[in-house]
């Protein structure tokens, strides 16, 4: 067991680049939107900038916090995510029909947010003291597969259907990281793909989505609206873009072009050029990650890690996919771009605590 | 607690590579939208961004020969509104309110168009520069005025068949506004600025500005003191003749083929081209609705349209015959003095026909008589003379199996036999005229050939093109189609279409001091024996050097009469007047007309008696004295009228009594010197317009008048067809 040292600058910078960019074109996308609703352009920056300091204050506690410790928090804390995921569905402020956030004064949060982490910590606590037993089914597998299913079925009755599909995904890269067998996912797969189907069809507008991401210019008018805004956006930008600042479809075609389509103004202001170097910071941000983990001294921090970057890596996935039209639409934000409040807060502690990780590296010293 | 386990390492790595070939396909498939979609992709974003603002570009002027306006453009503006952006300053009550108070619209029409769930609305179109400030002072955030343009016609119902009329969009509909839409409309500007998904301009400077390009002026051939004759007199001769389906008149240069008039009545205001001007139609559209409706108005504007003169064809009788003189004089089959022997009638492939005046043969004549007669056994014996084929290549030749490519829409190439068909009894009736139809601009075309020397002109309406400063763009010269007949041929038809006004059918179209040449014309419609004709005559003057060439056509007139030399042939007489004096002809006047010379009556109030009497002398003018003063009172006629050599004027001095007014006698039917006794038998003064017999007088019979009044009287030659 090494003592503390530093942790992994590149790793930080990449993170430090990622939240200013992440700032800057938040400003750019929401300006026209937050100009039309409160007459004040930097209504939604303003924001932004409170939760960014938040997330700085998050990201160093965390990082100086030692990882070890929340071997022992797991529990707790997944407890305390499940309390709150049941009273979000009491008590939860609705937006556009869905029960996700949580009022505390001034503060919202989305349980969700906290249920990722808190599954997370608790899987990797979890695994990494019980290692082989993972490759029984049900013995190993089953428990886990079922506090993921209390904790998915509170999230999708909000509803929050993007939220269930991360959860559930990185909980599967997590078992399958802590080596759970391929078979049994196999297995496993089959009523996943069913119960997905089933949540299709009990509701309506998402087997429109799926429809008109097939084919988003048959339901120009309706579903496949903001996807064709979208892609004109992308489109737009070309090679090198309109210019940081200049997007023309942030004025309101596009609508809250600061959440989770505001992949499409990078696109738009910056070209290829400005999206590619998005893709690849968020690819050296989880090559960074994958090498921290690989290089955690203990099984509980490798997992941590991998589970953290494996939120972030599927989120940015996802989001990716949907404004590029390569898979149906979903909310979904992207990590340190949208303009999303508390998430933010969450991404940066999760930051924080890779970087704690990296301090008791096997190898990253000097 | 142990570092992680060789498996776990070999996940994680696997993590790794997916989650990087994840993110490379994804940055692939965005680099597929941004640049391979991508122009697509842009192109369809910049349409939904921005928004076109037409300017519309200044239609260019028509103008007549001598540079006279016949339709401008006027500056004017156009409001629209942005609903959005109205919504947004919240004041739409008052905008309504004001801008009713403006454009004298109805509030709630205003109020309905400004908070309207659309991008963009016309409050209304072309509104006057004035108006158009006191809006721009008002400010109104979502209120625009774009300029645009509006046509007025100066002369309203004025060539309204050929100038033509444009509609909402300053778009040419027909006539020379239609034919010339491409040039006089010019190349409209835009101005290109972004807008936001809601409709609003987005707050940023995106706009870019088109200049308009503005239309060229186009001058006519028409001239427009020619065009007020025709007008008028077609007319009056429309009216009076009760014509049911209009009537059109044609004046052509037949040295260039300029058309100098053209006419068709009724008429209408092109400023109001829109309004059908019959009132029984009108209130037959009154009474329809719906498709109905927009069915029947689009029919009814069609026919109020129709330029009569270059789309209908009819069946042009008698005046065909001078077509058909010129081919026997150029094939040489006739001398002008050979002998005819009218019977009445012809027969021609066992059918029998008759002559117009069959009732009493014209028997033994020389061509040129038969000419004057307008005798059909006469034009008969020569076609057959000259053959079907002969005849049938002349009247190709003379251009009417073809449109004579004047610049004007919907003309049409009349109708003729085929050539297999001709048979000699269809060339027995063409050579009088019947069994085809020609268009009256073919017969003016033609009757042009033959009177400048044989050449066929295409007809022209445009002179030339003209830039905004009056350069000229582009000249349209004279087209010869080609030579018909010689000269020499054309030089004796000349001749002796003279002698058929001068001494023929073609009496009434004489006018005092030119030379008139001509043919009249009657055709029956068809059905034959429905009792409605169609009355013309073709003339020209002077004949030995013709200047202009004039076709009056009556279709179906409802009077007394309907033969061409009564009714159409004075019509073209008084055109010929007017015209040739405007033209500046020289008159040449005979012994006989220098005998009936008109004077204008001096002005004598307040002359004493001796100044007047030598006044009067001078002008050839005697008096009678009223009254026993000194100093001329009053006069009858009033200066400037015009009198007749040797008349009576009355001049009224002090002391003259009450004097006993005179009724008019009826003159009607008498001849002109029977006419002229009778009158001044009853101390008036009569003027004499045409020869022959007193058909019309003015005042009428009955009417009590002072002594010296002058009775204008109106006669006609009554011997004609």
């Amino acid at each position: 067991m090494k003592g503390r040292g530093a942790f992994d600058f590149g790793f930080f910078l990449t993170v430090m680049i990622l939240l200013s960019f992440g700032l800057i074109m938040v400003f750019s996308a929401s300006s026209a939107d937050a100009f039309y609703r409160y007459n004040d352009s930097y209504f939604v920056i303003k924001r932004q900038l409170i939760w960014a300091v938040l997330g700085l204050f998050a990201m160093f506690f965390m990082a100086s916090f030692n990882y070890k410790r929340l071997d022992k928090l797991a529990i707790p804390f997944l407890l305390l995510s499940i309390v709150l995921l049941a009273a979000v569905l009491v008590v939860g402020t609705e937006v556009k029909g869905a029960q996700r956030w949580l009022g505390f004064g001034g503060l919202t949060i989305q349980p969700s947010e906290v249920a990722k982490l808190a599954i997370i910590i608790f899987f990797s606590s979890r695994l990494s003291k019980k290692k082989d037993k993972i490759q029984k089914f049900f013995t190993g597998l089953m428990p886990y597969l079922m506090i993921l299913g209390v904790i998915a079925a509170l999230v999708i009755m909000e509803p929050h259907l993007s939220g269930t599909v991360v959860i559930i995904l990185v909980s599967v890269i997590l078992l399958f990281a802590a080596g759970a067998r391929i078979f049994h996912f196999v297995i496993l797969s089959l009523p996943a793909i069913a119960g997905l189907v089933y949540a299709v069809i009990i509701e309506p507008y998402r087997m429109r989505r799926i429809v008109s991401f097939l084919d988003p210019w048959q339901y120009k008018m309706n579903e496949g609206w903001q996807i064709i805004q979208s892609l004109y956006a992308i489109g737009s930008g070309g090679l090198f873009g309109l210019g940081l600042g200049r997007s023309r479809q942030k004025f309101l075609y596009i609508p809250e072009a600061h959440n989770d389509f505001i992949f499409s103004i990078i696109c738009e202001e910056l070209g290829f050029v400005g999206a590619a170097t998005v893709i690849i910071l968020f690819i050296i941000l989880i090559w960074r990650g994958i090498k921290i983990a690989l290089n955690a001294p203990d099984t509980f921090g490798s997992l941590l890690t991998t589970g953290i970057i494996s939120l972030i890596a599927v989120q940015v996935i996802i989001n990716i996919a949907v404004v590029t039209s390569s898979m149906p639409v979903t909310g979904m934000p992207l990590p340190f771009f949208s303009a999303g409040g508390s998430s933010l807060v969450f991404i940066m502690g999760g930051m924080g605590i890779i970087l704690n990780v990296s301090r008791y590296s096997n190898c990253n010293r000097g | 607690m142990a570092a992680p386990n060789l498996m776990i390492k070999k996940r994680v790595l696997l993590l790794l590579v997916f989650f990087t070939l994840a993110a490379i396909g994804l940055m692939i498939r965005t680099g597929w939208w941004q640049i391979y979609e991508g122009e697509r992709l842009q192109k369809e974003a910049i349409q939904q961004q921005t928004r076109d603002r037409i300017i519309n570009s200044k239609r260019g002027t028509i103008f007549d020969r001598n540079g006279k306006p016949l339709a401008v453009s006027a500056s004017v503006e156009t409001v629209s509104a942005i609903p959005n952006e109205i919504r947004k300053a919240g004041n739409a009550e008052e905008v309504a309110a004001k801008l009713s108070q403006i454009l004298n619209m109805d509030y709630e029409e205003i109020y309905q168009k400004i908070t309207k769930n659309s991008a963009y609305e016309i409050v209304k179109r072309k509104i006057e520069k004035k108006e158009a400030d006191e809006i721009r002072k008002l400010k109104f955030k979502g209120i625009h005025l774009d300029e645009d343009s509006k046509r007025y016609y100066p002369y309203g119902n004025f060539a309204s068949h050929v100038i033509g009329a444009t509609g909402f969009d300053n778009q040419g509909l027909f006539g020379i506004e239609a034919k010339y839409d491409k040039y006089l409309k010019g190349l409209p500007g835009r101005i290109v600025s972004a807008k936001d998904a809601i409709g609003t301009d987005m707050p940023y400077k995106y706009e870019k500005y088109i200049n308009p390009e503005d239309g060229v002026n186009v001058v006519l051939t028409i001239d427009e003191v020619i065009q007020h004759f025709v007008e008028k007199h077609l007319e009056t001769a429309a009216i009076e003749n009760k014509v049911q389906n209009g009537a059109a008149a044609i004046v052509m240069d037949p040295k260039t083929g300029d058309i100098l008039a053209m006419a068709v009545k009724p008429d209408f205001d092109l400023n109001n081209a829109f309004q059908i001007q019959n009132e029984e139609t009108r209130k037959e559209l009154e009474k329809l609705t719906g498709k109905e409706f927009t069915d029947r108005y689009g029919i009814e504007l069609g026919k109020m349209w129709r330029n009569k003169a270059v789309v209908d064809s009819y069946e042009p009788g008698s005046t065909f015959k001078i077509i058909t003189s010129a081919i026997a004089l150029e094939e040489n089959v006739v001398k002008p003095n050979d002998m005819f022997n009218d019977i009445g009638y012809v027969t021609v492939g066992g059918r029998r026909i008759k002559c117009w005046r069959s009732y009493n043969p014209h028997g033994i004549q020389t061509f040129i008589q038969g000419v004057q007669n307008s005798c059909n056994p006469v034009f008969i014996e020569v076609a057959l003379r000259m053959g079907a084929e002969v005849f049938y290549r002349y009247v190709k030749a003379f251009g009417f199996m073809e449109k004579t490519g004047i610049d004007f829409d919907g003309e049409t190439a009349g109708i003729f036999h085929k050539l297999k068909a001709f048979n000699e009894l269809e060339l027995a009736t063409a050579s009088f005229g019947q069994g085809f139809q020609v268009t009256p601009l073919q017969m003016v075309t033609a009757v042009s050939a033959v009177a400048n020397g044989g050449k066929l002109l295409k007809p022209r309406l445009v002179k030339q093109f003209l830039d905004k400063d009056g350069n000229v763009i582009k000249n349209f010269e004279p087209e010869i189609v080609r030579q018909v007949i010689s000269p020499e041929t054309s030089a004796t038809l000349r001749g002796i279409l003279e002698t058929v006004v001068s001494e023929g059918t073609g009496k009434n179209a004489y006018i005092k001091g030119y030379r008139v040449a001509g043919k009249t014309g009657t055709s029956e419609k068809l059905p034959r024996g429905n009792g409605k004709y169609i009355a013309s005559f073709i003339g020209f003057a002077p004949a030995d050097d013709p200047r202009v060439v004039v076709l009056v056509i009556l279709d179906e007139p409802k009077g007394d009469v309907y033969y061409g030399g009564l009714i159409a042939a004075p019509v073209v007489g008084k055109i010929l007047d007017d015209t040739l004096r405007y033209l500046e002809v020289e008159p040449k006047f005979t012994e006989e007309e220098l005998a009936t010379m008109e004077v204008n009556v001096p002005e004598l109030r307040n002359m004493d008696v001796k100044q007047a009497q030598k006044a009067l002398k001078d002008v050839n003018l005697k008096y009678k004295i009223e009254g026993t003063g000194n100093t001329i009172i009053d006069q009858t006629p009033k200066p400037t009228a015009k009198l007749q050599e040797n008349s009576v004027v009355i001049l009224y001095t002090e002391g003259a009594g009450p004097v006993s007014n005179v009724t008019v006698p009826d003159v009607l039917k008498r001849s002109v010197l029977d006419a002229n006794k009778i009158l001044t038998d009853s101390g008036l003064n009569i003027k004499i317009i045409g020869s022959g017999t007193a058909m019309k007088q003015e005042p009428a019979a009955g009417t009590i008048v002072s002594p010296g009044t002058v009775v204008e009287v109106e006669f006609r030659h009554t011997d004609v067809d």
